[in-house]
């Protein structure tokens, strides 16, 4: 077991943060927004991380803020286990992931205004050329290291297993979260709008405020995954968050099922750990060398054809909310937050 | 800025605009027809430089499964071209029928074919590596013995454009101006148009849609393997990912010449190739912002494009 | 009817995916056997090498795959780790952060006794502090970034950044073309290495009391340099200096003599691959550049190296094959010493990597395709040789060679 958790415990944080990637996708989607906007605050939230850390947090935290905040990042800075250790206070992590949030949310509000006029395809254009202007600013603004990044970015834990401390509890309240409000007042109007945008609208659903607010709500995780993945991978580049990653992670939402949470996180978990199953595969022992061969490098070759197969045979994606109602009905109850079992029926 | 340098920008900028707008020619084909973006264009583009490559009879390179072969002919270049633009055409209906068709006969949301043409493009992209390595690859000398370079001002105040890239620019105009008269002009066209505009009513009015929908995407295929040869001829075939560099930017070419519009790819081109020249050398570095900077006024200002229509999107 | 169709598509699926699978068994039947030297016996060494072999930087990877295999082969052939056999364990870093971090993270929680890799310089940032936590050594081949052997004890490279010579390289176009005055210099800012180099070159060209034109940068992803080219040639320029990789640089320099430069052009490090040549061919002629490996240093191991390459590939290797032969070189060598002083079957695994670690840093390596090489105390490459080369093209374009310049081999300090 433990030499399971060493070789795949970066693995499973991966899924995991992927997992929060795709329900920050998913969350406009609700709307029937489709966005690809994640990246560019996922590349946001890491940046935000990476100048933070690097820069102003080091212990002993410098005086670059002003004082209820200094007070702040001290206590956070001693309070958390770990501090002792060498380590990067983990409540510091949790304090950027708050500021990336903010800032996600805020540069959301300034996109989304704008580019939510659009529909279909369009929007998920512009958020496209959103995506890659970022790439571009953070590839010449100076704050952000150029080609190289930033790099050296304090770990908060030894081992990378242990960032579950953090993946964990992000992955169960953003699914907590979503699924909430898909049974709330504001969830519905997601729904409708999704559905009908014309009918929604004369039923009295202010669409511009929730399309806003979806995408905010999508934005805002993605900065805080953002947060967790630069510290995860030690460094943070402008080959982080790119249009790739979009298209990546709206995979995850159209295999997985696109119309009901569960269905992004399973297609997270699942295409993430694809590649590495098959590098398992491949190094199986006993199997002919040309398959070894070609496991090693056709891996991708693959991958490809599972994404394009899966979603030929699964145009609903692996989970629709059809599977959960079906399952829920006989007990004959359908709220007070039934929505927290849905995960563990995923796996 | 004096008025020199203006015109050399104009003519930088069309010659970098030409180059854009071949690519999304055949991209913008399947859209204006079928309303839907196909990511594995990129991926049959680069395709299409391989295989004329292939069909000249030239050595692989040193890596992949065809390591240092070579196919047993040669063929002329202009042959070479045409075996290579069928056979990415070829390609093109593979795709289609994969990931394509099925999704289309069950009604399915767009979206998914996004995905499931990306899925197809990642495959093709790793089997040209698993085949051809990773390595560039360069067509020999097709210009023979034509200068590299043209200049179209005096020799006082020089305009100076590679000659492979003028090349390139007419070529897309060529390609314009064939296809506008085959879609204006022709019965076949006229049921492209007919699918186009609604591909239900297309089929009740007794035409063959499927058969319709394969042939473009034949022809966004074979016009996508012209310009994979075309744009190899000029820089070279990169390697595996040669056409996804250009997929992106294709994107926005065809965005903001209108999607759909065949005219306004190749303005959307030019427009993206001046837009990128008019960026200071001090700031080149915010060139590939350009793009997407014009893509996203355009958006918000005039949706439908340059020169699209006016529809956004059936309800 | 949709049935009917979905079984034949899932048939046709399957049809492809043998079709695809068994390319290779028919290729592998006239494929040459490797016949494992008889002499070697017992449990293999096993070494991890995690480069791109997937993703944009593959074709680096590709290159460094077959420097490795060569080497192992080799040294295989040469008496092995004294007697055991040397065996390679190959795991595909991909070309982003994560598939670096996987690849390094399958090898740790193997038995090999140290890892090769990766490929690029943020790669290793985020792979690299895993192996430093495990304890296990790696050896960088192609890591130029100044803060890599800082990563930590287990870290160290074979790749220099060899800023140092790239004045050599504007010296010896100085001394072909002595009436040189003004120079304009590009860059590939999107590259950690070009972008610390090219601050060396400018350096050195304001130093000689040249005139120095506004600086042009582009993208490694750039095909097309007709902005750069035109803004710069109207001030003519008498030379060019570019800091790139081969692809992006070959293209430049085709495109600067298409549009009309005629003058010398030198480049630096990154220019030093035979990828060049395939991407300007002819029009390559000429250029005069910095190199951290040359096919052309004597020594009989790189003779050697040069000689199997050049049977299987039918080419010369170039940088990224040499370095990769060195980092491999490198364990052989430090494992053989390891093995003579205390013996590797006497320490347990986790004793032989931190044991192999302190080794390969002590030693000095006399005969590489590098040359002599050895360690600073942080794991950064000392090189003794670096070379000055120009490139030589037949006319048809199809050949090339890099020639050594005389005033060329020069003794970094």
């Amino acid at each position: 077991m433990d030499s399971f958790i060493n070789q795949y415990g970066f693995l499973i944080v991966q899924m995991v943060l992927q997992a929060v990637l795709a329900l920050s996708l998913y969350l406009p989607l609700m709307a029937g927004q489709l966005s690809l906007a994640s990246p560019a605050f996922y590349a946001v939230g890491g940046y935000v991380a990476a100048v933070l850390s690097t820069q102003k947090f080091l212990p002993p935290a410098g005086t670059v803020f002003p004082e209820p905040v200094q007070s702040l990042v001290i206590w956070l800075a001693t309070v958390f286990p770990g501090a002792q250790d060498g380590l990067y206070p983990a409540g510091l992590v949790v304090l950027e992931m708050l500021i990336a949030g903010l800032i996600s949310g805020v540069l959301a509000l300034m996109v989304g205004f704008p580019a939510l006029r659009l529909r279909g395809i369009y929007l998920a254009l512009a958020t496209i050329a959103f995506v890659e202007i970022v790439r571009v600013l953070s590839l010449n603004l100076p704050v952000t290291g150029g080609a190289i990044g930033i790099f050296n970015i304090p770990q908060p834990f030894h081992t990378k297993f242990e960032y579950l401390w953090i993946a964990g509890p992000l992955i169960l309240l953003s699914v907590w979260f979503v699924a909430r409000l898909e049974r709330t007042r504001v969830g519905r109007a997601f729904a409708a709008l999704r559905e009908d945008e014309l009918a929604a609208t004369a039923m009295g659903i202010n669409p511009t405020y929730h399309k806003v607010l979806a995408f905010t709500l999508g934005a805002v995780l993605a900065g805080m995954v953002g947060v967790v993945s630069a510290h995860f991978l030690n460094t943070w580049n402008a080959r982080q968050g790119t249009f790739d990653l979009g298209v990546l992670v709206l995979a995850y939402v159209v295999i997985g099922g696109a119309r009901t949470f569960a269905g992004p996180v399973l297609g997270a978990l699942l295409l993430t750990a694809l590649p590495e199953v098959l590098r398992a595969v491949a190094g199986l022992p006993g199997l002919p060398t040309w398959l070894t061969e070609f496991l090693r490098e056709g891996r991708l070759i693959i991958y490809g054809i599972l994404i394009a197969v899966g979603t030929v045979f699964f145009p609903q994606g692996l989970l629709t909310p059809e599977i959960f109602t079906r399952r829920r009905r006989p007990p004959g109850i359908q709220d007070s937050g039934a929505g927290e079992t849905a995960p563990t029926e995923v796996s | 800025m004096n008025l020199t340098a203006g015109f050399q920008i104009i003519v930088n900028g069309m010659a970098t605009g030409g180059v854009y707008a071949i690519f999304a020619l055949g991209y913008t084909l399947v859209f204006s027809i079928l309303g839907i973006i196909n990511f594995a264009h990129s991926a049959v583009f680069t395709l299409g430089a391989y295989f004329t490559y292939a069909l000249l009879g030239s050595q692989f390179g040193f890596n992949g499964l065809l390591a240092r072969g070579r196919l047993p002919f040669g063929l002329s270049f202009p042959l070479a071209l045409l075996g290579g633009a069928i056979l990415a055409g070829l390609v093109a209906v593979m795709v289609e029928r994969l990931a394509f068709r099925p999704l289309r006969k069950r009604g399915a949301d767009p979206l998914l074919m996004l995905v499931s043409s990306l899925g197809v493009a990642v495959a093709i992209v790793n089997i040209i590596q698993y085949l051809f390595g990773a390595e560039p690859y360069t067509f020999p000398n097709i210009l023979g013995g034509l200068p590299g370079s043209v200049n179209l001002g005096t020799p006082g105040t020089p305009l100076v454009a590679r000659t492979v890239q003028l090349l390139i620019a007419g070529v897309s105009l060529v390609i314009l101006a064939l296809l506008t008269v085959y879609i204006n002009y022709t019965n076949t066209g006229k049921a492209l148009r007919a699918v186009a505009e609604d591909a239900t009513t297309a089929s009740l009015l007794g035409i063959n849609t499927d058969r319709l929908v394969l042939l473009t995407f034949f022809l966004s295929g074979f016009i996508g393997g012209i310009a994979g040869t075309l744009v190899g001829l000029s820089v070279g075939i990169t390697g595996p990912y040669f056409g996804i560099a250009f997929g992106l930017k294709g994107l926005s070419v065809i965005i903001l010449g209108g999607l759909g519009s065949i005219p306004g790819a190749v303005l959307g081109g030019i427009v993206i190739g001046i837009g990128e020249n008019l960026v200071p050398a001090e700031h080149v570095g915010y060139k590939d912002a350009v793009a997407f900077a014009l893509l996203f006024i355009v958006l918000l200002v005039r949706p439908q494009g340059l020169l699209g229509r006016t529809q956004i999107q059936k309800v | 009817m949709m049935k009917v169709s979905l079984r034949l598509r899932i048939a046709f699926l399957v049809l492809l995916a043998i079709s695809l699978t068994s390319i290779p068994a028919v290729f592998a039947q006239d494929a040459t056997e490797e016949a494992p030297p008889v002499e070697l016996t017992g449990e293999p060494v096993r070494i991890g090498f995690a480069v791109a072999e997937s993703g944009g930087s593959s074709l680096f990877g590709q290159e460094q795959v077959i420097g490795a295999e060569i080497a192992r082969d080799y040294f295989n052939d040469h008496g092995g780790i004294n007697g055991r056999p040397i065996e390679l364990v190959f795991q595909d870093a991909a070309s982003d952060e994560a598939g670096a971090i996987n690849a390094f993270q399958t090898l740790i929680s193997s038995d090999v006794v140290g890892i090769v890799g990766p490929t690029l310089s943020q790669q290793a940032f985020a792979a690299d502090p895993l192996a430093e936590e495990a304890a296990v050594p790696v050896i960088g081949p192609s890591n130029t970034h100044p803060d890599i052997p800082g990563i930590g004890d287990f870290i160290a490279r074979v790749s220099a950044p060899v800023t140092v010579v790239a004045p050599n390289a504007v010296d010896a176009a100085l001394a072909l073309n002595p009436d040189v005055e003004t120079v304009a210099v590009f860059y590939a800012q999107n590259d950690a290495f070009a972008t610390s180099e090219t601050v060396v070159f400018q350096a050195y060209v304001e130093e000689q009391g040249l005139t120095l034109l506004p600086v042009q940068t582009f993208q490694t992803t750039d095909t097309d340099f007709t902005t750069q080219i035109t803004n710069v040639l109207p001030s003519e320029p008498d030379l060019i200096i570019i800091s790139g990789l081969a692809v992006d640089s070959g293209n430049l320099v085709r495109q600067l003599r298409e549009l009309g430069f005629a003058g010398p052009i030198v480049g630096g490090n990154g220019l030093n691959s035979t990828n060049m040549f395939t991407v300007c061919q002819a029009l390559c002629d000429g250029i005069i550049l910095a190199q951290a490996y040359s096919p052309l240093a004597e020594g009989e191991i790189n003779q050697a190296l040069v000689e199997i390459y050049e049977e299987e590939q039918g080419r010369t290797p170039g940088q990224f094959t040499g370095q990769a032969f060195a980092a491999v070189q490198v364990f052989v060598e430090a494992l053989r010493a390891l093995d003579d002083e205390v013996g590797l079957d006497t320490l347990e695994l986790a004793d032989l990597r931190v044991q192999l670690n302190e080794t390969l840093l002590g030693l000095t390596y006399e005969d590489t395709p590098l040359g002599t090489i050895s360690f600073t105390e942080d794991g950064d490459i000392v090189q003794a040789a670096y070379f000055v080369a120009q490139i030589e093209m037949s006319e048809d374009g199809t050949e090339g060679s890099f020639v050594l310049l005389p005033s060329a081999e020069e003794e970094a300090e």
